[in-house]
This record gives structure tokens, sequence and C-alpha cells, in this order.
């Protein structure tokens, strides 16, 4: 009886620990956290696909709601580099950057990263140029870096990945 | 001497009790939209359960003998390890859940407790007129922090905002800024106020002296028929 005892206290205060250092914003997010820590959590795949099909469509705004709704608890790696893509792309100008979507980007990059076991993301979609959660993180840190190289007219022919 | 506690309450419903108090205690919820926070305990809120724990080992609403001890084998006393700090955490996420988040409110609630505090530890109080007392003291800054104060932050609280503002006026020198809250954070600290009570009730108490004295009568009187 103690010893259940002591197991279930030191279960109940490590999930209260997660859900402090996770800080989950919405009820999904708190539930889709304790399914993910038992290994319950899946993304809905119907609106996954609609998210990927939208995304190929340079269509952004309504590829991340959809691919939101497919992970409402953010817990899914794939579907949040994803949507840190999305920003990436929607963020891509030739002349310019878009800070304040580079910056979303960003944040939702690092959740990706987050999630990923052992900090390791690849997926390899044959559409994107960049595979690794690393090589988008870099991408879209360069991005908001302010240097003279950003004044270089050969950049207008960079293109996007 | 102590009651002792039944093996499955001091296992299993206290340090549920209490660590159910400890993560409800942080839950912040936003007016606008529902978002969700959760607070660590600020530094003042350690000190503050240090103390209030003083207070209640001082009343004898704690009996730290009664969880810890030589008597004791190591399990029990790794359990009753558990029901402390377990406590200890819901003491101070209770003082985070009924101190405003900012501003001066915040300095003068935390003054509050800690003179409180001190002067309930200097009275000396027995366990029943302690667990009175905490009722007291908590349900009061429950209603200053979930009913009075929201209710000046929210522009359509009409005849009770008006009212507050009325018996608040000329008692301080500006007007006083209440803390919009969710209605719903209201009930979940309703909830952890009533949970941590129910919990302190629950915790080990000594020994009725009805049962002593019988125990020595019973002895006195094996003796005299030897």
């Amino acid at each position: 009886m103690r010893v259940a005892g002591l197991l279930f206290a030191a279960a109940y205060a490590a999930f209260i620990v997660s859900v402090y250092s996770r800080q989950p914003r919405t009820v999904q997010q708190l539930a889709g956290g304790v399914a993910a820590s038992v290994g319950a959590y899946h993304v809905d795949p119907v609106n996954f696909q609609e998210g990927l099909r939208f995304f190929r469509n340079d269509q952004f705004p309504e590829a991340r709601a959809a691919l939101e709704r497919a992970d409402p608890a953010r817990q899914d790696a794939p579907t949040q580099f994803y949507i840190a893509y999305s920003y990436y792309r929607q963020g891509w100008g030739r002349v310019y950057r878009d800070d304040a979507l580079y910056q979303q980007g960003l944040e939702v990059v690092d959740r990706a990263i987050a999630r990923a076991p052992g900090g390791r993301l690849v997926v390899p979609d044959p559409t994107l140029q960049m595979h690794t959660a690393d090589e988008l993180r870099a991408e879209l840190q360069r991005g908001l870096t302010r240097e003279l190289s950003d004044l270089n007219p050969m950049k207008v022919f960079e293109e996007r990945k | 001497m102590t009651r002792p506690l039944p093996p499955a309450r001091e296992a299993f419903l206290l340090p549920a009790l209490f660590l159910t108090v400890a993560g409800a205690g942080g839950l912040r919820i936003a007016p606008a939209g529902g978002a969700l926070s959760f607070v660590p305990p600020p530094l003042i809120t350690l000190v503050l359960a240090v103390l209030l724990l003083g207070v209640m080992a001082r009343a004898g609403l704690l009996i730290p003998n009664g969880l810890l001890g030589d008597h004791r084998t190591g399990l029990e006393n790794a359990s009753g390890t558990v029901v402390l700090l377990s406590l200890f955490a819901a003491s101070a996420q209770l003082f985070t859940c009924l101190t405003p988040d900012a501003g001066v409110l915040r300095l003068v609630f935390n003054l509050f407790f800690l003179f409180l505090l001190w002067n309930t530890l200097a009275a000396q109080p027995d366990r029943t007129r302690l667990l009175r007392s905490l009722l007291v003291v908590f349900g009061w800054a429950y209603v200053v922090r979930y009913v009075a104060l929201a209710a000046l932050a929210d522009p359509q609280a009409g005849w009770t905002r008006r009212l507050l503002t009325v018996l608040l006026e000329g008692a301080t020198a500006g007007p006083i800024e209440g803390e919009a809250t969710a209605p719903l954070a209201g009930y979940v600290a309703f909830a952890t106020v009533a949970l941590y009570m129910i919990g302190l009730v629950l915790l080990p108490r000594f020994a009725a002296p009805t049962t002593a004295v019988a125990v020595v009568a019973a002895r006195e009187a094996a003796d005299i028929v030897e």
C-alpha cells in the first residue's frame, strides 16, 4: 500500500512539474500533454493532409489553421515543423524578410525541436529544400539577423527554400 | 501520543489532496480568451509556507512525530515525508493562489499574511482554533481577491462595483485598481482552498486525552487486582 502510494505521489508530482515547465495555454494542450506523456497522442490525419495540401499550394494561413487543428496540443514535432516552415515561406521575400513571421516561425521550430526525440527532427519530404529542424532554425535566424551582406544586390537572386 | 493515520489516507489521500492544491494554486486563467498559465511559487510564498507550517506545528495541527520518527518503519517515514513535502508545496501555492499577481496589493496581501501568521504564532492557539483562524484568513483573502478586486476591475459588475467604490472612497489616497479574473478562476480557487482545508482536517492528531485516562485507569485497576 505505502509503496503504491509513494509511486503514485512521485508520478503525480512529476506530472505537475511537467505541466508547470511546459506551460500549456489551453485545456486541449494540457490534455494533449498528458496523452503524449503516456504515448497515446496522435495527430488528426485528415486535418494534417489538408494542411499539407494548403502548404504546397502556398496557402500558408490556411495551412496553419488546418495543421493547428491536426495537432491542437502542439505535441507532434513534424506538424510543428510544417507550421514553422509555413511561417518561413510566407515571410520570405526576394528583397525583404518579414521579421514578425520569421520570429513566430522561430518560436514554433524551437517547439518542434523540443518535442522531437533527442532534439533531432528530420522530415523526408521531397517537396522541401530543408529537411531538418536545425536547417530551418538556422535559416529563420539568418533572416532575423541584420548584417552588411543584406545590402548585397545579388541576394535578390536567392531562391526560396 | 498521536492517533495513527489509516495507511491509505497517509499514502494516497493526503498527498493527492495537497499535490492537487499545489498544482491548482498556481493556475491563472486569462479573463479574455481563457488562456491558461501556471505560476510557480514566488519566494515570499515559500517563506510564508515555512511560517505556516511552524504555526501548525506549534498549535498541534501538524504533528511531525505522527509522520516521521524512529518508531516508524522506513516506508512509513518515506510516506510521512511525502505528506510533509506536499503540504509545504500546497501551502506555498495556496498563498500564490490567494495573492494578487502584481502591484501594491500584492505587497499588502503578503504583509497581511506575514503579520497574521506571526501573531498567530505568538498567540499559540490550539488545533481547533487554528483551523478556524486559517479558514477565516483564507476565506477573507479569497473574498477580497476573487470577489471584491474582480468586481472592481469588471466594468459590468454594476452595483457591486459602485458599492465597493463608495466604501473605499476616502480610505485610500487614490482609486484602487481591481484585478480582472476569469469567472472560472474563482471556482478553481474556491475548490483549492476547500481541498487544502480538508487536507488539514485529515492530518494526524493527538489521541484524545480520555483514551489515555482510560488506559491509566485500567492499569491501576489491574495493579489493584494483583
